[in-house]
């Protein structure tokens, strides 16, 4: 852990100094956060809501933070199962199956009117809704973010070695259905 | 590793960029928004009610369970079949009563029973001595005072 990551958990778990602190780390991991939790569920206004819920529980247990792990894993490991709950919540709600709630999250993306990326972005996005909810996990924190196989395997709680499997299975699997529909 | 390298070739043809996109100055705002989620959420004391509801809540699921199995087993039994057990010991009591009664009376009162079946003749004390008469030796009235 750096000298600084160190610093802010220091004045996080001290409350005269826990607010300013708690300003800071938001500046620092908002938009990191945020992009993470995107691609996950795939629409801007629940990114929104599970990224504020992110950090309330950041505020809320930073004083059990064990520092056994970097600042980074640790709030990418909150962020993504909040995301996680969210996804699982909602289809439990609505009592659908996984590739129901596939279709769901790519009638999202097709309706985002935040999404402006062009045709074949498009098809890497509906591609990758195909893929099972680790694997897809896995290559966007790969693939976009460019995430160390290492620091994954903290916030996944899952193995190197299962994790390079999960990356090679999705890139595949994405690239027959690119093939697939040109 | 050249596997994964072959089978990325049609991924490396798409430009690596972020397709998607947030409202104008929503990076700018989020901290703010985020205070006042942040003071509402401070303000909320969780209750004394609300632990101790958490701390019984299993108790109280267990208690739950076993109330509707009862309501599920014992409800329907008695409101499709009420007068099953009630019936069978009102049976039972009348047949233990005719029994005795018919042990306790001599034959000449049991066949006036017979022939006023709509009667209400009663075992009188004389009805007894009578009965014991007839029917029991001494010997076995002086072991039956000797046992009680």
């Amino acid at each position: 852990m750096d000298q600084d990551d160190r610093k802010l958990i220091n004045d996080l778990k001290d409350e005269n100094r826990k607010d300013l602190a708690f300003h800071t780390l938001v500046k620092i991991y908002q938009e990191r956060l945020y992009w993470h939790i995107r691609k996950i569920v795939m629409n801007h206004e629940d990114a929104d809501d599970i990224l504020q819920n992110t950090f309330i529980k950041v505020w809320k247990s930073i004083g059990n933070f064990r520092e056994e792990s970097s600042l980074y894993t640790w709030l990418y490991r909150i962020a993504t199962n909040e995301s996680l709950t969210f996804i699982n919540s909602n289809k439990r709600k609505s009592f659908v199956s996984m590739n129901e709630t596939s279709e769901i999250l790519m009638n999202n993306l097709e309706s985002d009117p935040y999404f402006e990326g062009d045709e074949i972005q498009l098809k890497l996005q509906k591609a990758i809704l195909k893929l099972p909810e680790k694997q897809r996990l896995v290559f966007n924190m790969k693939y976009f973010d460019e995430m160390k196989y290492e620091d994954m395997s903290k916030i996944l709680d899952t193995s190197v070695g299962a994790l390079k499997a999960s990356y090679h299975h999705a890139a595949k699997k994405i690239e027959e259905y690119i093939k697939g529909i040109e | 590793m050249d596997e994964l390298n072959n089978i990325s070739r049609e991924l490396s043809k798409i430009k690596k960029e972020n397709p998607f996109k947030t409202p104008d100055q929503y990076f700018d705002n989020f901290s703010a928004r985020l205070q006042m989620k942040l003071e509402a959420e401070k303000k909320i004391v969780p209750a004394q009610k609300n632990r101790i509801i958490t701390f019984l809540k299993p108790a109280l699921g267990l208690a739950a369970s076993f109330a509707l199995i009862f309501m599920l087993v014992y409800w329907p039994l008695k409101t499709y079949m009420p007068n099953r057990q009630a019936n069978n010991t009102e049976t039972e009591a009348y047949d233990m009563q005719y029994i005795n009664m018919v042990e306790e009376i001599d034959e000449n009162s049991f066949y006036s029973l017979l022939d006023e079946p709509n009667g209400s003749a009663e075992l009188t004390d004389d009805d007894l001595e009578s009965y014991l008469v007839a029917n029991v030796s001494e010997y076995e009235m002086y072991n039956e005072t000797k046992i009680n």
